[in-house]
């Protein structure tokens, strides 16, 4: 690496925790000796004041601009020594922490000076680390423009009202430029809602007002470009004139849901039977009904009972706004017993004053639409009754509905078809990510009624505002440790968006294909699966790359005895559990050496076949429970990278089981240690790979096959979430999948065996020869060289008529 | 540069450095319980108390909290200090019967039974609110904090259900000096039941 970096290494005492259990002076000895440390020194404790104030000077006296912690747990002491030493100039990425009493300390009973030579590698392995980060400047982020609220929900004007409360200039995209007509066609999305109107009123009059919001009527939105700060918003014209582009700093999207009628199961026809919005409609339009009006809250039978609240409290209103102008309505509500009635003591009050009848059904028996009646069964006797009705309204449907699917769509808001656009939140620490939410607001987000709505537009609004606020303040910065995009490699596939929920992806200029991507820094939240699968490399975390874990693993690899095993923790799961364990000082077999990954799918294949290359014998990969992973669907992502280890490790002739992907819960260490214990265990069966020269050539070649494009793309198809049953290629049957893909690797496994020969020798080949130095069967190399030469990888030449290749 | 002696060691400190990190400094072990080097002191265990003498008068103080002075005398195993901790650990016997730690820590200054009562044998928290300052302070999501006052006070999340604060990173099992936030740690992570949203997702 040709980084110019000094490293200093401080080793803790912390009391007697550390210093007499580890040998800190042979330590330091060894880590003094080493060349890529450039200073090394000993404090009680570094983390409180005296210690801090030792390093500091350390720093200044001897020019540091890398810094390793020998100490604690990195995830509970990282954030104060960021905080402390950011005055030192040293930035998050640049200070790493080795947990020497937990890891080593504490879980063992070797001698000190065993101790202290496990830590001299795992110091080195994070120093290494440290001397491959190339770090990089601190990323303001500006506002430019205006705020932008689109997709014409209600919350818009909540949304509004809240900005310009705010002082925040907005445009708010519409679809009628009079809020009476909003008001009007509000029942299709929030029906029985009339009580609510009042204050709608108010609030759209208030943003009416306003002369920081500028209300636009526009077409269909088309495109969204840009990141947080400055987007590119473009729009359809409703005119058919040319599309118009808003340039704006912020984006929030209001986006209703849509209602619609039960089918005819239920007996809706439109005219009698009736659904909420058509009911509304019916009050807007003839008035209250006369006669007998039965509210079937039927959501239960609907197969949606978390909807009946929300319906029977519609229900509820529609029903009062009726008895209270036709007393000769007759309103009865049908619920089923399961359900709790939703009223307050004073709505029970007025509804008995109404004469509203609530009549529970016991659901086990299901209520039947006759014409004029509908049987219920009654869950006290169990009897069968019969209701008279001139009117039956039952509950509607709730969909996310077309046209917010297609705003969701270009915002980049959908993540999974057809299902409401509520985000699978990513439970990272705040400092993680720049922005904590997208900021949509509506029933198209999960169904809500308008006061839910409403609600969620200011917080969009809030949240906004203060974010414009502090970047007005200049104290915006988008997180260190997020992803970024080498335009020049990326070709526009789109498999990082595709697998990664986090949102921060987006081509660079709006929707389709073959457009190189852009990662939003506020939205990233450094989790890296997605760079990880990239078959070009060409997205990287920025301060925390693949080359930096890989010259870690690397490091590590080359410094251990054959019977220790590398693995990898990651910070919500495995490290977390080892941290706990070393806490309780719990013991467990010391050959393990831990790395930490803040997320175990920012593993790359490179950095796992690195290992081996570079002489590590087995590798645990140890990360947080299933279905937990705080990023996206890391676990499940390297499940699929491990198991391209595996054929790998088996096409080189090794043990499948020298590689292994576990979880651990960071609330049981004790289940971490029998992990630990039983992978360790096995690998001591095994014995260590022997490291032939055959041996290394398969392990090039091995390193050289997942970074070839074919199988990092094959591997980024096969990147599956625990729910999708179809593999690529709408192949159902897995083992049908299996072998394609084994096809695949062994393959470009033989091919980068061939180029890594031919390169290494610079001179002509005969198949023979070739067979000769694989010790591989001529059949399967022929492919391989016809494939390459047709390639143009390879060339051939023809010597006294036998086809010689050489690489090009 | 200030000096001052601990244990009659004469030792020097920097203005702003508590007792507490002068003497770990200088390789004096004080025990403490809500004490954690990632967040700011707190003084709520009372365990760091260190004997001031000055002359014939002498006062408790809690190192954690109490900044190095010019001149200070001070004693940090002293008959009065380590009375006073034998009453703390008395004290917090009763209160979490169950925790090992605290057990262990009693045993080292002689405590071996309490005569307090015990009114939950069951209870292993101290209430120092280390976690809650580490959610807060280390990690910066609040999710945590004491619930209910007095004979009720407890660590957890609002209303004592799992809320959507909580990342489960686990800083305030790691911090937590007597192993209880391990079974509550169950209670505030998770999938929040309450959002009606959770359940329309899959």
């Amino acid at each position: 690496m040709a980084n110019e970096c000094k490293i200093g290494v401080f080793l803790c005492e912390c009391g007697r925790r550390i210093a007499p259990l580890v040998d800190l002076s042979q330590l330091k000895e060894q880590l003094e000796g080493d060349p890529l440390i450039g200073y090394v020194g000993v404090e009680p404790f570094s983390c409180l004041a005296p210690g801090m104030a030792s390093i500091k000077k350390a720093i200044a006296d001897n020019g540091l601009d890398r810094v390793v912690i020998a100490g604690c747990e990195a995830r509970v002491m990282l954030s104060k020594f960021e905080h402390e030493l950011a005055a030192s100039g040293l930035e998050a990425g640049q200070i790493d922490i080795v947990n020497l009493r937990g890891h080593v300390a504490q879980v063992s009973d070797q001698s000190p000076e065993e101790k202290a030579a496990k830590g001299f590698k795992l110091i080195k392995a994070v120093a290494a680390g440290l001397e491959a980060l190339s770090p990089t400047a601190h990323e303001k982020v500006e506002f430019t423009g205006p705020a932008m609220i689109l997709g014409g929900g209600i919350a818009t004007y909540s949304a509004a009202q809240e900005l310009s409360r705010r002082g925040i200039e907005c445009i708010a995209a519409v679809s009628t430029d009079e809020w009476e007509d909003e008001i009007r066609m509000l029942h299709e999305h929030y029906p029985g809602e009339r009580h609510y109107y009042d204050r709608l009123e108010a609030i759209m009059k208030e943003v009416d007002a306003s002369p920081l919001v500028r209300r636009i009527t526009v077409g269909e939105l088309t495109s969204l470009a840009g990141r947080t700060g400055g987007y590119h918003v473009t729009f359809s014209d409703p005119m058919g004139g040319p599309p118009r582009v808003y340039e704006v700093g912020a984006v929030i999207a209001a986006l209703d849901g849509q209602m619609l009628n039960q089918g005819s199961n239920f007996g809706h026809d439109g005219r009698n039977v009736i659904c909420h919005t058509e009911a509304e409609e019916m009050l807007w339009t003839l008035g209250a009904p006369e006669g007998k009006v039965v509210f079937w809250l039927n959501d239960y039978e609907a197969g949606h009972p978390e909807y009946c609240y929300l319906s029977s409290r519609a229900a509820w209103s529609m029903a009062r706004y009726m008895r209270e102008r036709s007393p000769l309505t007759k309103v009865t509500m049908l619920y089923n017993h399961q359900m709790a009635v939703p009223l307050s003591a004073g709505e029970r009050a007025a509804s008995r004053k109404l004469g509203i009848n609530w009549v529970p059904y016991d659901g086990a028996l299901r209520p039947t639409v006759q014409s004029g009646f509908v049987t219920y069964c009654d869950p006290e006797d169990h009897l069968e009754h019969e209701m008279p009705w001139d009117k039956l309204i039952l509950s509607p449907r709730r969909s996310v509905g077309h046209e917010a699917t297609k705003v969701a769509h270009i915002l980049g808001l959908e993540h999974e078809e057809g299902a409401f656009l509520e985000e699978h939140k990513q439970r990272v620490r705040p400092e993680q990510v720049g922005r904590d939410e997208a900021y949509l607001a509506g029933s198209a987000r999960y169904p809500c009624d308008l006061h839910e709505a409403l609600r969620q537009g200011r917080r969009a609004a809030v949240k906004t505002a203060e974010m414009v606020a502090k970047a007005t303040a200049g104290e915006l910065f988008a997180p260190r440790m997020v992803c970024v995009v080498d335009q020049s490699k990326c070709i526009g596939c789109g498999l990082c968006k595709e697998i990664c929920d986090c949102g921060g992806i987006e081509p660079v200029e709006g929707p389709g294909g073959n457009i190189p991507r852009h990662v939003d820094p506020m939205v990233c939240t450094g989790g890296g699966t997605c760079a990880a699968a990239c078959p070009y490399h060409a997205l990287t975390i920025q301060n925390n790359t693949t080359s930096q874990r890989e010259a870690r693993v690397s490091t590590l690899s080359k410094a251990l005895n054959p019977d220790e095993v590398v693995a990898f923790g990651c910070a919500w799961g495995g490290l977390a559990a080892a941290d706990n364990a070393g806490v309780k000082g719990m013991a467990y077999d010391p050959r393990l050496y831990m790395l930490r990954v803040s997320c175990i799918g920012q593993l790359d294949p490179s950095v796992l076949a690195r290992a081996f290359l570079e002489g590590a014998n087995s590798l645990l990969l140890i990360g947080c429970p299933p279905e937990d992973c705080h990023h996206s669907y890391g676990l499940d992502h390297t499940w699929s990278r491990v198991n391209l280890m595996k054929k790998l490790l088996a096409l080189c002739g090794f043990d499948r089981r020298r590689i292994a992907l576990a979880h651990a819960d960071l609330n049981r260490p004790e289940e971490y240690i029998k992990t630990v214990n039983s992978f360790i265990t096995t690998m001591a069966e095994l014995g260590p790979i022997e490291r032939t020269l055959e041996n290394q050539e398969k392990l090039a070649g091995l390193y050289a096959t997942v970074n070839s494009p074919r199988v990092r793309w094959v591997l980024g198809a096969t990147l599956r979430r625990p729910w999708e049953e179809v593999y690529p290629g709408n192949q159902r049957n897995a083992l049908a999948f299996d072998r394609d893909m084994m096809g695949v690797v062994s393959e470009e496994f033989i091919k980068a065996r061939v180029a890594n020969l031919l390169k290494e020798q610079a001179r002509p080949f005969q198949l023979r020869e070739l067979a000769a130095a694989l010790h591989e069967d001529e059949k399967p190399l022929m492919d391989s060289l016809r494939e390459m030469v047709g390639e143009g990888v390879v060339g051939r030449m023809h010597k006294d008529g036998v086809a010689h290749y050489v690489m090009r | 540069m200030l000096s001052l002696t601990i244990d009659g060691n004469k030792v020097e400190a920097e203005a702003g450095w508590s007792l507490l990190d002068t003497a770990r400094q200088n390789g004096i072990e004080i025990p403490t319980l809500c004490y954690h080097e990632a967040v700011e002191p707190f003084g709520a265990c009372r365990l760091c108390v260190v004997e001031l003498r000055q002359g014939n008068n002498s006062r408790l103080v809690a190192s954690c909290v109490y900044p190095a002075e010019q001149g200070l005398d001070v004693y940090t195993a002293s008959e009065k200090v380590n009375n006073v901790r034998r009453w703390i650990l008395e004290m917090l016997l009763s209160e979490c019967p169950a925790s090992s730690e605290i057990r262990e820590m009693a045993a080292q200054y002689g405590v071996q039974t309490t005569r307090f009562e015990i009114s939950d044998p069951e209870q292993e928290c101290i209430l120092c609110g280390l976690c809650v300052r580490a959610c807060a302070q280390v990690v910066g999501a609040n999710a945590i904090s004491t619930v209910g006052r007095g004979a009720q006070k407890e660590i957890g999340s609002p209303y004592l259900t799992p809320g959507d604060d909580c990342v489960a990173c686990g800083t305030c099992v790691t911090v937590c000096p007597t192993g209880a936030m391990s079974a509550r740690f169950e209670r505030v992570r998770g999938v929040p039941s309450v959002v009606m949203a959770r359940s329309v997702k899959r």
